[in-house]
């Protein structure tokens, strides 16, 4: 980490000269016998040869420098190299897979490295970018990466996982910006996804950040929350129209059945119809031929007793008055009393005796 | 003698120290001798200098980003954007920017107005939507271009400059977010209108079908009345016509047994037909 910080070195002479009286003023009390003195420094001289002794762990490159100067790159294992100042190391994990977010922060922590979107919390002013239509639209993407070249991740670009992300953001972007908000929310979302992929590649390249950018994923693609109401009523407007249609479509299954139904039953009524007035003509006219015949064999007393049949079946209910036809011209003989009488059902044959003396008997 | 050899070899480590000294793998340096550049030292490993006369400065050997505030800029069409650019770049002339800009704190500050008085003049010239849509690359290109020529008077390369962010003014998406609310809801009330647009003419239909179904179902059913009362006329008219005069009379019995319900007054005259033997047994 040391190369992070900065060469503020002030006044090197001035630090060493106090080193240098501290030592005075401490060597005096030390045991002054040559032996022991000889074991200090050799015991110094092995730990300071000893301080050479790293560990590159799994999944990790070691990058050793002499004077500074990278050298050489070591496998992982129990490595030497020569003290400090004369050699130094630097050690990269290249297997592990990291993860870039835009748009989003992954609250706790994220070393789950894939999908563990558990609590997230946006940031505005990365996830809301302007569409092409000039209208404002919130993505979320995360790039996935490792480092391909240590080397170059120590020394090629000073913050190259700043490089990534700002690169992932232009890029998405600038693609955001070539589309409509329709497209990107809908069809082109994929497309997006792609053009967000392969510019940062070039830039990482171009940056020397020896990042790879394995996967480059678009999570969220959404109305900015102000507007997003509105475009959940799209979608519920679009819900309605097809309840409309379906609801339309109901009726149909309903009404037509129904009038299939009363049109069968409408002919069948009149198929029935048609067989009674057939069957019953004929019956009448069965009837009648038949009567016909027997009318023939004698018609005079047939066509009398006939008429008097009749007579009998209808004049009994009927209100009757005999009048001489000599009245017919004359005023109204008769007052008819009959509405003023209270039982006038029970006394016509009185009346009707009583209306007959006037009658004449002439013919 | 012995006793010396600490003090000798601190005294010699220490011009050591003075006279060496290494650059990293991601630092170039510069031996500057009573004020004048001597030597420049782009590769790494270990130098020696002349001590106490002769001092050393380091700069970055790294790609540098420099990402500048977000400014507001003007488009051709009056509309005001706010910008926020990103700048890559590198110390290539230690000694160019030693002398022009001292520090990377000062060159950031230099480049960003570089930048941003390119990036003003190039946003007066396109139309918002096009800086938005296609225009941004090119945009990004000529100023990339551009500062790349005046920037190496700093002794700094540009490698390029991007636009990362580009906005509207907080109060001018406020009146985004009403059109687009606008537009949603003029798309709701299309879809909802066309709902209703097919749900009536579903509803139409059905009511066609079902009224042409009775219709012809009621052609059907009086074609076969008609038939019927056809047959039953020509029954009729062939059995009653082997004697009109008989059936004239046995109708017009029965017709008058239909007719002349209770009640009816009737006058009858005492020497019609009916009575003519009430009164005169011999008839006539």
């Amino acid at each position: 980490m040391e190369r992070r910080q900065g060469y503020g070195n002030g006044s090197p002479s001035d630090e060493i000269t106090r080193i240098l009286e501290d030592l005075q003023r401490k060597i005096p009390q030390l045991p002054t016998s040559g032996i022991s003195s000889w074991v200090i420094g050799v015991v110094l001289l092995l730990l300071w040869l000893g301080s050479g002794f790293y560990v590159v762990g799994p999944g990790e490159r070691g990058v050793v420098m002499l004077f500074r100067e990278a050298t050489e790159q070591t496998e992982p294992g129990l490595r030497y190299r020569l003290p400090w100042p004369i050699q130094s190391h630097e050690v990269v994990d290249v297997a592990q897979v990291r993860r870039a977010e835009v748009g989003f922060r992954t609250v706790s922590d994220g070393i789950s490295d894939r999908g563990g979107r558990g609590s997230t919390r946006t940031v505005p002013q990365e996830a809301l970018m302007l569409t092409g239509d000039e209208n404002i639209v919130e993505l979320q993407l995360f790039v996935q990466y490792r480092v391909q070249d240590p080397v170059k991740f120590l020394f090629g670009a000073s913050d190259p996982e700043g490089i990534l992300h700002t690169s992932a953001e232009v890029a998405l972007r600038s693609a955001v910006g070539r589309n409509t908000i329709d497209y990107t929310m809908t069809e082109g979302r994929m497309e997006v996804q792609e053009q967000t992929k392969i510019a940062p590649q070039e830039l990482l390249d171009a940056y020397q950040t020896g990042l790879l950018a394995t996967e480059v994923r678009l999570l969220v693609v959404d109305p900015p929350s102000e507007v997003r109401d509105a475009f959940h009523d799209v979608v519920r407007a679009l819900e309605d129209r097809d309840r409309l249609v379906k609801e339309a479509e109901g009726y149909k299954e309903d009404v037509v059945p129904k009038a299939r139904g009363e049109a069968a039953q409408m002919v069948q009524q009149a198929e029935g119809y048609k067989a009674q007035r057939v069957i019953r003509a004929q019956g009448d006219a069965e009837r009648f031929l038949k009567i016909l015949a027997e009318y023939d064999k004698a018609k005079a007393i047939t066509r009398d007793r006939l008429y008097l049949e009749s007579v009998e079946r209808i004049m009994p209910n009927m209100e009757k008055f005999i009048l001489d036809s000599g009245a017919k011209s004359g005023v109204l003989p008769l007052l008819p009393l009959k509405g003023l009488a209270t039982t006038p059902a029970a006394s016509p044959p009185e009346r009707e005796s009583a209306a007959t003396p006037t009658a004449g008997t002439e013919r | 003698m012995a006793r010396f050899i600490p003090g000798l070899a601190l005294a010699l480590a220490f011009i050591l120290a003075q006279t060496s000294f290494t650059i990293g793998e991601w630092e170039q340096g510069m031996i500057i001798q009573f004020g004048n550049p001597k030597r420049i030292l782009k590769e790494p490993g270990l130098y020696f200098k002349v001590p106490f006369i002769q001092t050393l400065v380091r700069f970055e050997k790294r790609v540098l980003t420099t990402d500048a505030r977000m400014a507001e800029y003007l488009t051709l069409d009056k509309k005001r954007v706010l910008v926020d650019h990103v700048s890559r770049w590198r110390i290539q002339d230690p000694l160019g920017f030693y002398s022009s800009v001292r520090d990377q704190q000062r060159a950031m500050a230099r480049l960003d107005d570089l930048i941003s008085a390119r990036l003003r003049q190039e946003t007066a010239e396109h139309n918002f939507l096009d800086f938005v849509r296609e225009k941004r690359e090119a945009i990004m290109a000529v100023v990339t271009k551009d500062t790349k020529e005046t920037a190496k008077a700093f002794g700094i390369e540009v490698l390029d400059v991007r636009i990362k962010a580009l906005d509207l003014p907080q109060e001018v998406q406020a009146s985004v977010f009403a059109r687009m609310r606008a537009e949603r809801e003029r798309i709701a009330k299309r879809y909802r209108a066309e709902g209703d647009e097919r749900a009536r003419e579903i509803r139409a239909g059905a009511d066609r079908e079902r009224e042409v179904i009775l219709a012809t179902a009621y052609e059907a059913s009086q074609k076969l009345s008609g038939e019927g009362d056809a047959q039953a006329t020509t029954i009729y008219a062939q059995a009653f016509g082997q004697s009109p005069e008989f059936y004239a009379f046995t109708r017009r019995l029965q017709a008058y047994e239909k007719i002349l319900s209770n009640g009816t007054t009737l006058v009858l005259p005492p020497d019609s037909e009916l009575l003519r033997y009430l009164q005169n047994p011999q008839g006539q």
